[in-house]
């Protein structure tokens, strides 16, 4: 249930019509969603519904299907490795540990997509990433308080 | 003693298996075209998402208009800019049909192309990856837009649709890097092929011979080669023509006539084909 309720918002995140403006200087949520639970439920998170969960926001994104399958899984195996050290430092050390992390997946993502045609430029992705890493914080809040309402809600019914 | 299958080595191994399906499946959709059907299907399921997601934007806009108190008048105003944009769009149209037209009547015994049918379209969302220069319209197969219609604005060629669903489709827009058009400059017909570049404000022709008779000002149009595009929709004006020293071949850096980035009505071209 919790995944379903974060993997919903963060569809609704992407979803949303953002002015062309601000396309340079959004998060990725996709990644920030896997993020979450690469980290903080990486005892939860199974590959497949990963991977599952990666097409509907291919679709949002209208990139190839299969490109944030590819990109979730190398995140969410990182975080995993990384997860114990890094859930217990500061949001400063955290973000930059995310930061790190995205960069990497950017540079996958910048080879994956260089292959299907499209012409990225690497300082945006780098860009995103940054952003991303920024935005961190907050939306990790909101996960979590999602996490407990859901949760909470789970116990009252029991 | 270190197991042989300790949690790290299974869970690369359950990495490796996601990377090797990830990259099939960008291959095959890449390259073959194969899963539209995955990705029409996939869409349709997340249309509750998407008008929950364009909901506050419905609603605000929906109550700029109430505060404004004069539901008629603007009810009566939206259906003049429409039929204002569309009658712009004919107009543009129609002036490089005169010009063809006298050409051909020069020519004689050409047959004259004038079947159109044009469906008004809104822009609902651009995707948000900086990289794909797609939008989606609120028109989809329920209004017979299928893959492959051109979509047009008031100032020129936008693109077309690449995957339809029953109440959307995502239109590609021609500054998408994976975007190719076959155009022709107005002045001297002289062909080439348009490509995307990945911005929205630029495209490029490439590889034309150094020798191209081609100046900044010149006005790009459909060619009509292709079979998808009717000849003579406005595309582009040129901006910059580069010819490096000891280089057989010109590149052409034009601007899209379509400002697509403040885009919000569309027109999606449903006449059949032909010529």
């Amino acid at each position: 249930m919790i995944f379903l309720a974060t993997w919903l918002v963060t569809l609704l995140l992407i979803a949303l019509p953002y002015p062309a403006w601000m396309m340079l200087v959004l998060p990725h949520f996709g990644f920030l969603f896997v993020t979450w639970w690469g980290l903080m439920r990486n005892y939860q998170l199974s590959m497949t519904l990963l991977l599952i969960s990666s097409l509907p926001i291919d679709v949002l994104y209208g990139t190839s299907l299969g490109l944030h399958g590819l990109l979730f899984a190398l995140i969410a195996y990182a975080l995993t490795l990384l997860g114990p050290s890094v859930r217990q430092v500061n949001w400063v050390r955290q973000s930059l540990a995310v930061f790190v992390v995205l960069l990497i997946a950017s540079a996958v993502s910048y080879w994956a997509r260089t292959l299907t045609g499209q012409s990225p430029e690497f300082l945006i992705l780098v860009l995103q990433a940054v952003v991303s890493a920024l935005v961190w914080s907050p939306l990790r809040w909101l996960y979590d308080s999602l996490a407990d309402s859901v949760q909470g809600l789970g116990t009252q019914r029991q | 003693m270190r197991p042989l299958f300790s949690e790290t080595s299974v869970a690369a191994v359950r990495l490796i298996v996601a990377v090797t399906f990830s990259v099939a499946t960008i291959f095959i959709d890449s390259r073959f075209d194969a899963l539209t059907m995955v990705r029409q299907a996939i869409k349709t399921a997340l249309w509750p998402v998407e008008q929950i997601a364009y909901f506050p934007g419905r609603v605000s806009s929906e109550i700029a208009i109430w505060v404004q108190s004069h539901d008629l008048i603007s009810e009566r105003l939206e259906t003049i800019a429409l039929e204002n944009e569309r009658l712009r769009t004919e107009q543009l149209k129609l002036q490089t049909l005169r010009a063809e037209n006298a050409e051909l009547r020069r020519l004689l015994g050409v047959k004259e192309r004038v079947n159109e049918r044009l469906l008004q379209a809104q822009i609902e969302r651009l995707s948000n990856d900086p990289f794909v220069h797609r939008v989606t319209i609120n028109r989809g197969l329920l209004a017979g837009v299928t893959e492959g219609r051109p979509v047009i604005s008031a100032d020129g060629l936008v693109g077309q649709v690449v995957v339809s669903y029953p109440h959307a489709a995502d239109v590609l827009l021609m500054t998408d890097a994976t975007h190719h058009l076959p155009v022709q400059v107005t002045r001297t017909r002289e062909r080439a092929i348009a490509v995307g570049v990945g911005r929205m404000d630029r495209i490029e022709l490439r590889n034309l011979p150094d020798t191209v008779d081609i100046v900044p000002g010149d006005l790009l149009e459909t060619s009509g080669l292709g079979d998808r595009f009717q000849p003579g929709i406005p595309v582009a004006e040129v901006k910059e023509v580069i010819r490096a020293p000891g280089q057989p071949f010109a590149r052409v850096i034009a601007a899209p006539l379509t400002p697509m980035a403040r885009l919000s009505l569309v027109m999606v071209d449903l006449a059949e084909g032909d010529s």
